[in-house]
């Protein structure tokens, strides 16, 4: 019993980072429908930031708000540089392109850099352990499922008693109505690719305090589980990228946890399946959004 | 007639002159497969740096045994298997006389199946899966293998008092599968135990399952012993130290960079092996100092050293076969004695191309790399491949 206790704050844990990720993911496809796999190199660029700081012997609070800050700034300038010369293009240039910037910057980090990952040290009192009741659970760990909480209360108030969350609500819904009321159209974009930043700032943060380095192709695994999570949840549905990051989590640490030692080498192949099979049942995802689109 | 047979002989006389001179000396061309991106580049920059510092060394001396100047041919594979096969079959009609491979096991494999039929010498950067030269008899390692590293380690651990071990692998790579498998082996046969393994994925996000399965272990394994990698093993050792759990940690080669060694306190007493230790005084120091002098980048991993160690060898092998044939090269180099390196001295007679080279036993204590003892395997306690 402890020992699935132990699990489900595992599989809370990791499934936040992907709800993050996956909700940097939706909030833009939402609204301009590109899938923007160089939100990995967001949370690539907000690491680094993040490391730079440390380095320079920056307090952890401040060297979280320049990750975050960084992250920000990554995500508004890749679209006003990439994106938007290609708005209203097809979704296949819109992916090739997210792919070429996601490639530069990788390759930018590698020979700018280093090739080699960079060890993030956290302060000692971060490394730590914490007794609830039958459950030991990490300081990093339990600092990670109360931050994605909290972020995703925040990021719900703002989209719903906000007036540019109202706006990126309704660009989600008919964004050509939304320019017809007279929201200038680059203001709602770049608002949410600031929002997706945030969102890939945060994961950077848990996550680079979770592994303890961070290298030029960080964000690469991490936005390919959060795509899965948007596509499992619903494309375009911000309820559904949480939901599906959340389910990701917890079916990647249940099989790592509980399949026979034999089958643990198909654990990737395992997970998939599993979520091949629940696309079958429901081809929009688990909860699609109002206006769903496919591709 | 007569200005014909005097502008022959003028041309004869400079051809002459020339050739007396060196100007006209062969080249000696290198095909090096490097990864300056992707997974590898951490393994393959470090050692491309010290193989290319001590060609334009030896090229300033003349060249490969003092004569021939080495000209590279250098394409980037990317980490990407598929090219490195690419350029192998590039290198092979190029006519290129020895090709230097990416630092792993499995795309130094897939170049020897295309290079070795076509009998040019091929030498990986670092990969240490000893399996790698049973592709074709002209495929060499340079480094202390796998088996090599577990005899040593697999038998200090039971020296240290260990009964039990649980193995963290990756079938990902015959480096981390492989590498806890030999050590698995070595440390049954010194009487202990292993008593459990996890399988992990290259890249994976999260370690906390396996963390967790490891603490549900009664009794608690008395060390663990991987060869993962980074940023694998950065992920694993924080979520492991972030859980509470205090289990010593082993590993291979690979955890001898300054990523590892900067984790901080969750590394602390992590014991690993290596290629080798700069001693004061050694040559390993010397060569250190002076490649950071030359190139102000400091030699922070042994890739460098062994990169140039590299170069040293197919010198060797060039000087012992009395020719820049492929072919010739390839068998000198195989029935090479004890020769002197600059990292450790290095045996490939009397082995399958893996090459006999003392194995470092470290420990990560403060942020440094303490050396415990430098020893040779014994070839009756390595695994086989």
């Amino acid at each position: 019993m402890d020992l699935i206790l132990q699990q489900m704050v595992n599989a809370v844990s990791l499934g936040g980072i992907y709800a993050l990720l996956a909700l940097g993911l939706a909030v833009v496809f939402s609204i301009v429908r590109l899938i923007n796999f160089a939100h990995g190199e967001v949370m690539t660029v907000a690491g680094y930031g993040i490391w730079i700081a440390l380095a320079s012997a920056w307090p952890v609070a401040a060297a979280v708000a320049l990750g975050l800050a960084v992250a920000i700034l990554a995500a508004v300038s890749m679209e006003r540089v990439a994106f938007r010369a290609m708005r209203g293009a097809d979704v296949t240039t819109l992916l090739i392109t997210s792919f070429a910037v996601s490639e530069i910057i990788k390759v930018l980090f590698q020979n700018g850099i280093s090739a080699r990952p960079v060890p993030v040290v956290l302060p000692a009192w971060m490394s730590g352990t914490l007794d609830l009741g039958p459950v030991r659970i990490g300081v990093i760990a339990l600092i990670s499922i109360l931050t994605v909480a909290l972020s995703l209360v925040l990021l719900s108030v703002f989209l719903r008693r906000t007036v540019m969350g109202l706006a990126m609500r309704a660009a989600a819904e008919d964004f050509p109505v939304v320019r017809l009321m007279g929201l200038r159209a680059n203001h709602v974009i770049a608002l949410a690719f600031a929002v997706s930043g945030i969102l890939a700032g945060v994961a950077a943060v848990l996550w680079v305090a979770q592994r303890g380095s961070v290298d030029p192709l960080m964000g690469a695994a991490p936005v390919l589980k959060a795509f899965i999570a948007t596509v499992l949840g619903g494309l375009g549905s911000l309820t559904g990228a949480v939901i599906g990051g959340f389910v990701v989590g917890a079916v990647e640490v249940c099989l790592q946890g509980f399949l026979p030692q034999s089958l643990l080498p198909y654990r990737e192949a395992i997970s998939l399946a599993l979520i091949i099979a629940v696309l079958v049942w429901r081809p929009d995802g688990l909860w699609p959004a109002e206006q769903t689109s496919r591709s | 007639m007569d200005r014909y047979c005097r502008r022959a002989g003028a041309l004869a006389l400079a051809v002459t002159a020339a050739t007396a001179t060196g100007a006209l000396a062969q080249d000696y061309v290198i095909g090096v497969a490097v990864a300056n991106s992707g997974g590898l580049a951490p393994f393959s920059q470090p050692a491309y740096d010290g193989f290319k510092f001590c060609v334009d060394e030896m090229n300033a001396s003349g060249g490969i045994a003092g004569k021939h100047p080495i000209r590279l041919e250098v394409r980037d594979t990317r980490s990407e298997i598929s090219e490195a096969v690419k350029f192998a079959q590039e290198f092979v009609d190029i006519g290129v006389n020895f090709i230097v491979a990416p630092p792993d096991g499995d795309p130094t494999m897939a170049m020897g199946q295309i290079t070795s039929p076509a009998q040019i010498p091929t030498m990986t950067f670092a990969g240490t899966a000893p399996i790698l030269t049973s592709v074709g008899e002209y495929v060499f390692g340079s480094y202390p293998a796998d088996n090599q590293q577990a005899a040593v380690l697999g038998a200090y651990a039971a020296e240290l008092g260990y009964k039990t071990a649980f193995l963290l692998k990756s079938p990902d790579a015959a480096y981390t599968q492989f590498g806890p498998a030999y050590f698995g082996t070595v440390f049954e046969a010194n009487g202990g135990q292993v008593v459990g393994e996890a399988s992990f994925t290259m890249n994976q996000p999260d370690f906390s399952a396996i963390v967790t399965t490891i603490q549900a272990l009664n009794p608690p394994p008395d060390v663990i012993m991987t060869s993962a990698w980074e940023p694998d093993f950065p992920a694993f050792i924080k979520a492991l130290r972030g859980a509470g759990v205090t289990i010593p940690v082993m590993g291979a080669d690979v955890l001898d960079t300054p990523t590892v060694r900067g984790l901080g306190e969750v590394v602390e007493g992590v014991v690993h092996t290596s290629g080798g230790y700069p001693d004061p005084g050694s040559a390993h120091a010397e060569f250190n100092a002076r490649f950071e002098a030359a190139t102000g980048k400091v030699a922070d991993t042994n890739y460098v050293v062994n990169g140039c160690d590299i170069l040293g060898m197919i010198d060797a092998a060039v000087q012992a076969a009395g020719t820049t044939d492929a072919a010739a090269v390839g068998q000198a180099l195989a029935a090479l004695p004890e020769t002197e390196g600059i990292m450790s001295s290095y045996t490939f007679a009397g082995t399958d191309r893996m090459p006999m080279r003392s194995v470092v036993l470290a420990r990560i204590e403060g942020g440094e790399k303490v050396i415990i003892r430098r020893e040779m395997a014994d070839p009756a306690t390595m695994p086989a491949p």
